[in-house]
C-alpha cells in the first residue's frame, strides 16, 4: 500500500522536471474548481458555464499532466466527499435548531399544551384521557409517543432479528457445507436487497388482515411492524455476524478440536465467546437498521400520534419516528418541518452513534484476535 | 480423505437398532409437525379443517415427501448421490411412515387439522419419555452427563415460568397471588427437574412434560379452533387459529431438540445433534422466508404484470439466438467417460441444448403454420373500487415483424461474443500492396464521415440556408455504404477467384482481406448510417433504402464467407490451417452479426421500415407488453401500464450512478493509495460508515429542505437523483475500498520495481485488479438505491398512475442566458416504481392492489436482477482469482 511507495505531495508535484508546467495545470485545475463550486453557492445560474471551464481545463491537465491531474483529481473526489458529509450534519442540526429552540426539551421530556407543560404526562398513559401529543393547528408538538413506538417496535425486531441471526450466522459461518454456503449467504444477500416498500406492501395487503382473522385486532400492530422489521434487519446481524465469527482465528478452533472437543463445544466455548463482541456489534447495527426502517412500518401502521394503552399493548399502532416525517412532511407546516428535523436529528445521532459504537467494537475484537494470533 | 473422516463415517453408518429408528422417526414427525404449524399459522390449511380437505392436504404432503424421499433413495439406491449415513436414512424413512399414518389417521377418523397436530405433540412427548426412561434403565448404550447443565436448566425454567403464569392466570386471572405462586412454581420445578437428574432424563422429561402439555391443551379441546381470548387491555386478543400452530411450532422445536439429543446417546456428541438439528432448521426457516416471499409477490403479481403480453414467432426467434448459442457452448464442455453415470451428467449438459431447441422449433412452427400460440386467462382491474374481470391471453402470434432494437440487442450480443473469441489474423496470407493502400484509406474515409457526422449535428441539415444535407451528406453517405458493401463483398470475392489449390488454401492466402472486409465494412457503414438522421436523407435505391440493403448484402456475405470457411476446414488436415480457418470463421460470424445490427440500427435511427424476403424490420415491432410499454390510460377499458414509473426508475438510477461513483471511486484511490494511513482516513471511513446506516429518510429531509429550494423550488427528478447518489456514494466508497485494498502489494512492488511512476501503477496495475470488486460493489448498491422508496416520497413528487413518462433526452435545450444549458424535464416531477407501489397504498380503498402487486413484482425483479448479476460476478471474479 501506500507506506511501500513513498511520496509525499511536494515530491509528486515537484518530481519530474516539467514541475513548473504541473503546477500550473493542478493550480489552474484546482481554481477553476473552487471557482465552480463558489458560483454554484452564489450565483447558481453561472454555474453550468464554469463547470465546462473546469472540465476543459481538467481535460488539457489531463493530456499534458496526467499523473498529477489524476492525484488532484481523486483528492478533490475526497475532499467533495467529506464535505457532502459534513454538510448534511450540519444542515439537519441547523435544521432542527429553531424547533428544538422554541419547543425545548417539550418535544423530548416533557409535553407542552398551549405553552404550558405538561408534567403529569405520564400519568395519562395509565389513566384514559383524550389531551394529544401532536397537533400543529394547536400547536401541541411531541415526540415522545413517537420516540416511544419506536422503542416498541425496535425492541420486538430485536426479539426476531436476534437469535435467529446469531443462528443464521452460526449455520454460514461454522455449520454449513462449502457448497451450502455458496447458496446460503448470497440468499441472505437478495433477502436484505428485497426493497422496504415490498415488505411494505405485504403488510398492508396480506399481514394486517392476518392479524385482523387471528389476533383479533381492529388492524395495524406493533407485532406485525416488528416482526417485518425484524425480518428486514435479519441479513445485517447475519452477514454482519458471520463476519465475526469467521474472523475467530482457524488456530484456535483447531487448538479445542484437538482436545477431542466437538463441534458444537469448539462453537460454544471458543468461538462465540471470542467473537462475542462481534456479534454484539452486529446486534447494534441490526437495530440500528431497526430504527431507521421506514417505508415497511409507514405502510403497515396507519399513522397515529399517541401512546400505545397500556405501553405494553403490542396490538395498538403509533407512528415512529421514521414513519411520522414521511407521512407528515407532505402536509407540514413551517413550525411542524423544524419539529420534523428534530426527529430526523435524533434518529441521525443515534443510528450513527450505534454505526460508530458497532465499529469500535468490531476493531477492537480483530485487535484482540489479530494480538491471539 | 484422513483415518479421522473414515471413522466418524463408519460410526454415522454403524447400523441402528430399534431404539435409534425409533427416535429416527420422532424427529421426522418433528420435523412434520413444524412443517404442518407453518402450514396453519398462514392458514394455507385451516387448523380447523376435517374430512376431505384435510386428507387432501396431508395427501399433498404425502406426496412431496414420498416424492423427495423416494427420488434420494433412488439416487442413493443407484449410487449417484450415495447416502450411508444411518441418521439420514432413518430419518428419510421416519419421513415417509409419519406422513402416511397421519393421512391414514385424517381419512379414518373425524378429526379436525387441530386434533391432529396435538395428537403429534401428544406422541412426542411419550416418544421422547420412553427414549429417557430406556437410556436411564441402561438398555441401551448412551454416554450421558451428570446433569443437563445450567444452560437448558435456565431455558425450561423460563417456559416453566410462561406456562405458569398463562395456566394460573386462566384459572386464577392476573395480578393475583395464586398467579404469581402458579407461574414461579411451575418455573422452578421445571428448572431442578432440568438440571437435578442425570442428563438423559434432565433433558428429556422437562421437555416431555413441555409438549405433552401443550398437546393436552390442543387435543383436549382447552384450546380450540374456536377458542378466543380477548383481554380489555389490550387492543388485540388471541385466537386458537394462531395459538395453535404457535404451540405447535415450540412444541415440535423443543421435541426435534431433545429427540436428537437422544439420537446422538446424549453427552457431548447428543448436544452437538441437538444444537445442529436446531441451526439446520433455523437457516431452512430463513430461506423459506426469503422464498415465500418471492414466490408470493410473483403469484400476487405476475398474472397483471405479464396481461396481454404479445410477441411475434420471429422476433422470439431472435430473442432466443443468444440463448441458443450459450446453450450449445454448455453443451460442449467435455463430459467425462462411458460410465453410465457420466452419462447422465452429459444429459444434463445436453437438456438445456434440447430446451431452447424444442422452444425454436415452436416459433418456427408457428410461422409455418401460422396458427398463433395462446394461453388465455382472466385478470383483476379496480373499477370503482371494485374488481372487475377482465379477459387476455399470452400470445405468439405468426408476425414476421421484428422491432429495431429487439434485433440490435441480439446482434451486438452475438457480434460482441464472437469477437472475444476471435484471436488474431495479423501476419497470415498475403498482402498485395492495393489491400495494403486500401486498409490505408479506409480509416480516413471513416473520418471524413465522422467529421461530416460533428458538421451536421452542429449546424443542422442545411446550414446557413444551404441544402449541404441533401447534396454533400446524400453523396457522402451514398459513397460510405457502397464503399463499405464493396469491402464487405471482397473477401468472398478474394477467396472465391484466387488460384489457390484447396478452398483452404485460397482461405488462408486471402487471410488480410477478411480482416479489412468485416471491420473497415462495419465501419465504414456505421459512420454512413450514423451520417443520415443528422444530414435528414435516406437515399433509396428503388423501392428500398440503400443502407439497409447493403448492410443486409453484407451480412449475407459474411454469413456465407463463414460457411465456405466451415467447409474448407473439414477438408484440411494441417492443425494450423484448421486453426486459422476457424478463426476466419469467426470473424465471418462477426460480421454477419454485426452487419445485422447495423440493420436494427438504421431503422431505429430513421424511422423507416425495411423488408426483405416477407421479414420486416419496423419500428411498429411485434412485440407488445402493455405493462411495461404503456402509460396509465385513464377511464380506459384496459388500465394501461406503469411505464413512467420504470422510465423514471431507469433515470434515478443513472444519475445517482453518475454522481456516485465517480466521486467514491477518485475518494477510494485517494484513501487507499495516496493518503497516509492513519488518523484522517480512519475518521473518513468511520463517517462514511456511519453515513451508510443512516435512515434514508433522514437523506429525503435534506433533499427536501436543502436540495428543492434551490432547485426550481418544486419536487423534482433531479433533486431525486442527487438524494439517490448521497446514499449511493459511501457503499461505492466502502466497496471501492476494500477491493483496492485486497490487491495484493506484491502488484504495486513489481511495478515500483520496473521504474513505472505510482500514477501508471494505480491506472494500469491497481484499477484493473480492482475493478470487478467495484463493479459488483456497484452494481449492489444500485440494486439497493432501486427499490428505496423513503427519501424519493419527499422529493419526487410522484402521483399514482402517471400518463407521461419524463423525457429527458430531448428535454435538453440550449438558452441564450446563463446557465446556456436547461432541461426542464429534469426539473419536473416524475413516477418511480417503489413510489408507485407507495402511492397504491397511500390511496387506501380507491388504490388498485392488482396494480400494486404488479408494480412490486417488476420492482422485485429489477432489484433482483441486478442483485444476481452482481453476486454472479462476484462468485465468477472470485472463482477466477482463486484458480488461475
Amino acid at each position: 500500500m501506500t507506506e511501500d511507495i513513498p511520496t509525499t505531495e511536494g515530491e509528486t508535484v515537484s518530481s519530474e522536471d516539467r514541475a513548473d508546467g504541473s503546477t500550473l495545470a493542478v493550480g489552474a485545475v484546482a481554481t477553476t474548481l473552487v471557482a465552480t463550486i463558489l458560483v454554484f453557492l452564489f450565483r447558481p445560474a453561472l454555474a453550468l458555464p464554469m463547470l465546462l471551464a473546469f472540465v476543459f481545463v481538467t481535460a488539457v491537465g489531463w493530456v499534458t499532466y496526467q499523473a498529477e491531474v489524476a492525484r488532484l483529481l481523486t483528492l478533490v473526489a475526497t475532499v467533495l466527499t467529506v464535505l457532502t458529509v459534513a454538510f448534511i450534519t450540519f444542515f439537519l442540526f441547523a435544521s432542527a435548531l429553531p424547533a428544538f429552540l422554541e419547543h425545548g426539551t417539550g418535544l423530548l421530556l416533557i409535553p407542552e399544551q398551549g405553552g404550558e407543560a405538561r408534567w403529569f404526562f405520564w400519568l395519562e398513559t395509565v389513566l384514559p384521557s383524550d389531551s394529544t401529543y401532536w397537533n400543529p393547528l394547536s400547536g401541541a408538538y411531541s415526540l415522545i409517543p413517537m420516540i416511544w413506538a419506536t422503542v416498541v417496535v425496535t425492541v420486538i425486531a430485536g426479539a426476531v432479528a436476534g437469535p435467529l441471526g446469531l443462528f443464521g450466522a452460526l449455520f454460514i459461518a461454522e455449520v454449513a457445507s462449502d457448497r451450502l454456503r455458496e447458496i446460503i449467504k448470497p440468499g441472505v444477500e437478495i433477502l436484505a436487497g428485497i426493497p422496504s416498500i415490498v415488505y411494505g406492501f405485504i403488510g398492508f395487503q396480506v399481514l394486517n388482515g392476518f392479524i385482523q382473522t387471528n389476533f383479533l385486532d381492529d388492524g395495524a400492530s406493533f407485532l406485525i411492524a416488528g416482526i417485518v422489521v425484524g425480518v428486514m434487519a435479519l441479513p445485517t446481524v447475519v452477514s454482519v455476524g458471520e463476519d465475526a465469527l469467521s474472523s475467530v482465528p482457524q488456530s484456535m478452533g483447531d487448538g479445542s478440536v484437538a482436545m477431542g472437543a466437538t463441534e458444537w463445544q469448539t462453537m460454544k466455548s471458543i468461538s462465540i465467546p471470542a467473537a462475542f463482541s462481534g456479534i454484539s456489534a452486529a446486534v447494534i447495527l441490526g437495530l440500528g437498521r431497526a430504527i431507521g426502517e421506514t417505508m415497511a412500518v409507514a405502510a403497515i401502521m396507519a399513522s397515529g400520534t399517541q401512546f400505545a394503552d397500556p405501553l405494553f399493548d403490542v396490538f395498538d399502532a403509533n407512528a415512529t419516528l421514521t414513519s411520522l416525517i414521511a407521512t407528515q412532511y407532505g402536509s407540514a407546516s413551517e413550525s411542524t418541518v423544524d419539529v420534523l428535523f428534530v426527529a430526523g436529528v435524533m434518529l441521525f445521532v443515534i443510528v450513527a452513534g450505534m454505526s460508530i459504537v458497532s465499529q469500535y467494537i468490531e476493531r477492537r475484537m480483530q485487535r484482540k484476535l489479530k494480538g491471539q494470533q | 480423505m484422513s483415518d479421522a473422516y473414515a471413522t466418524t463415517d463408519r460410526l454415522v453408518s454403524a447400523d441402528s437398532n430399534s431404539y435409534d429408528r425409533g427416535l429416527d422417526a420422532a424427529i421426522a414427525l418433528s420435523v412434520i409437525g413444524f412443517t404442518l404449524g407453518l402450514v396453519t399459522l398462514v392458514n394455507l390449511v385451516p387448523p380447523g379443517a376435517s374430512g376431505s380437505s384435510l386428507t387432501t392436504a396431508l395427501g399433498t404432503l404425502l406426496a412431496v415427501v414420498v416424492g423427495a424421499v423416494g427420488i434420494t433413495g433412488l439416487a442413493s439406491y443407484a449410487n449417484v448421490v450415495p447416502v450411508t449415513s444411518q441418521r439420514v436414512r432413518g430419518i428419510g424413512l421416519g419421513l415417509v411412515v409419519s406422513v402416511v399414518a397421519l393421512t391414514v389417521l385424517a381419512a379414518l377418523l373425524p378429526v379436525t387439522m387441530a386434533t391432529l397436530l396435538g395428537a403429534v405433540l401428544l406422541v412426542e412427548a411419550l416418544a421422547i419419555t420412553a427414549a429417557g426412561v430406556t437410556s436411564r434403565l441402561e438398555l441401551v448404550d448412551t454416554e450421558p452427563n451428570m446433569s443437563a447443565g445450567l444452560l437448558s436448566g435456565v431455558a425450561f425454567g423460563a417456559i416453566g415460568l410462561a406456562m405458569g403464569a398463562a395456566v394460573g392466570g386462566a384459572l386464577a386471572g392476573f395480578g393475583s397471588l395464586p398467579w404469581l405462586i402458579g407461574a414461579a412454581v411451575a418455573g422452578v420445578s421445571l428448572f431442578l427437574l432440568a438440571i437435578l437428574p442425570r442428563e438423559d432424563l434432565g433433558s428429556t422429561l422437562p421437555t416431555a412434560l413441555v409438549v405433552g402439555a401443550l398437546g393436552l391443551t390442543i387435543v383436549t379441546g382447552t384450546i380450540g379452533v374456536g377458542w378466543q381470548w380477548n383481554p380489555q387491555t389490550l387492543s388485540g386478543g388471541f385466537t386458537g387459529g394462531a395459538v395453535i400452530p404457535v404451540f405447535l411450532l415450540v412444541g415440535t422445536l423443543l421435541s426435534a431438540w431433545s429427540a436428537a439429543k437422544c439420537r446422538a446417546g446424549f453427552g457431548a456428541r447428543g448436544r452437538e445433534y441437538g444444537a445442529f438439528l436446531v441451526i439446520n432448521l433455523n437457516a431452512f426457516l430463513m430461506v423459506a422466508v426469503m422464498a415465500t416471499i418471492v414466490v408470493f409477490v410473483t403469484l400476487k403479481g405476475v398474472g397483471y404484470a405479464v396481461r396481454g403480453l404479445s410477441v411475434g414467432a420471429l422476433t422470439a426467434l431472435v430473442f432466443l439466438t443468444p440463448a441458443l448459442l450459450a446453450a450449445v457452448q454448455f453443451a460442449r464442455t467435455p463430459a467425462g467417460t462411458n460410465d453410465w453415470n457420466d452419462g447422465a451428467r452429459q444429459l444434463f449438459r445436453v437438456l438445456p441444448l434440447a430446451a431452447v431447441g424444442a422452444l425454436a422449433a415452436t416459433f418456427v412452427s408457428v410461422l409455418v403454420t401460422g396458427s398463433p400460440l395462446r394461453y388465455s386467462y382472466a385478470y383483476t382491474v379496480q373499477v370503482n373500487r371494485q374488481g372487475q374481470a377482465l379477459d387476455t391471453a399470452l400470445a405468439v402470434t405468426p408476425d414476421t415483424t421484428v422491432g429495431p432494437l429487439l434485433l440490435l440487442a441480439p446482434a451486438v450480443l452475438l457480434a460482441v461474443t464472437f469477437f472475444r473469441s476471435f484471436g488474431s489474423l495479423r501476419n497470415v496470407g498475403t498482402q498485395s500492396e492495393r489491400t495494403g493502400s486500401i486498409r490505408q484509406a479506409v480509416p480516413t474515409a471513416a473520418l471524413v464521415l465522422v467529421v461530416l457526422i460533428g458538421f451536421f449535428l452542429i449546424l443542422g441539415p442545411a446550414p446557413f440556408g444551404l441544402p449541404l444535407g441533401e447534396t454533400l451528406g446524400f453523396a457522402a453517405v451514398v459513397a460510405g455504404a457502397v464503399a463499405a458493401g464493396g469491402l464487405a463483398v471482397t473477401p468472398l470475392v478474394g477467396v472465391l477467384t484466387s488460384d489457390g489449390p484447396t478452398l483452404a488454401d485460397s482461405a488462408q492466402r486471402e487471410a488480410p482481406l477478411f480482416t479489412l472486409g468485416v471491420f473497415g465494412g462495419l465501419g465504414l457503414l456505421l459512420a454512413a448510417l450514423l451520417l443520415q438522421p443528422v444530414a435528414g436523407i435516406n437515399p433509396r435505391v428503388g423501392p428500398v433504402n440503400l443502407v439497409p440493403v447493403v448492410a443486409f448484402g453484407a451480412a449475407v456475405a459474411s454469413l456465407a464467407l463463414a460457411t465456405l470457411t466451415t467447409v474448407a476446414k473439414r477438408s484440411s488436415e494441417e492443425t494450423i490451417t484448421r486453426r486459422l480457418l476457424t478463426e476466419e470463421t469467426r470473424l465471418g460470424l462477426v460480421g454477419a452479426a454485426g452487419f445485422t445490427a447495423l440493420v436494427g440500427l438504421h431503422v431505429a435511427a430513421t424511422g423507416v421500415s425495411f423488408t426483405v424476403l416477407g421479414v420486416a424490420v419496423s419500428n411498429e415491432g411485434s412485440f407488445s407488453w402493455p405493462m411495461v410499454m404503456q402509460a396509465y390510460i385513464p377511464l380506459g377499458a384496459e388500465p394501461g401500464g406503469i411505464m413512467p414509473a420504470i422510465v423514471g426508475t431507469v433515470w434515478l438510477v443513472v444519475g445517482a450512478t453518475l454522481f456516485a461513483v465517480p466521486l467514491g471511486v477518485g475518494a477510494a484511490v485517494f484513501l487507499t493509495e495516496y493518503a497516509e494511513q492513519g488518523r484522517f482516513t480512519a475518521v473518513v471511513e468511520i463517517a462514511t460508515n456511519a453515513l451508510w446506516s443512516t435512515p434514508s429518510i433522514v437523506f429525503g429531509l435534506f433533499g427536501a429542505a436543502f436540495l428543492i429550494p434551490r432547485l426550481g423550488g418544486d419536487e423534482s427528478l433531479l433533486a431525486g437523483m442527487l438524494v439517490l447518489g448521497f446514499m449511493l456514494l459511501p457503499l461505492v466508497l466502502i466497496t471501492s475500498r476494500e477491493s483496492i485494498k485486497a490487491v495484493p502489494d506484491e502488484y504495486r512492488d513489481a511495478s515500483a520495481a520496473l521504474g513505472v511512476t505510482q500514477w501508471e501503477t494505480i491506472k494500469s496495475v491497481v484499477l484493473p485488479a480492482a475493478m470487478p470488486g467495484v463493479i459488483t460493489g456497484v452494481i449492489l448498491g444500485v440494486g439497493r438505491i432501486a427499490g428505496e422508496t423513503a427519501p424519493l416520497i419527499l422529493v419526487l413528487g410522484s402521483t399514482l398512475n402517471a400518463t407521461e413518462s419524463v423525457d429527458v433526452i430531448d428535454g435538453f435545450r440550449f438558452v441564450s442566458g446563463p446557465p446556456f444549458i436547461a432541461n426542464d424535464a429534469l426539473l419536473t416531477a416524475s413516477a418511480s416504481l417503489p413510489t408507485q407501489v407507495w402511492a397504491v397504498i397511500a390511496a387506501g380503498v380507491s388504490g388498485s392492489p392488482q396494480m400494486g402487486w404488479a408494480t412490486a413484482f417488476i420492482l422485485l425483479m429489477v432489484v433482483l436482477t441486478f442483485y444476481a448479476v452482481g453476486i454472479t460476478a462476484r462468485t465468477y471474479f472470485r472463482r477466477k482469482l482463486n484458480y488461475e
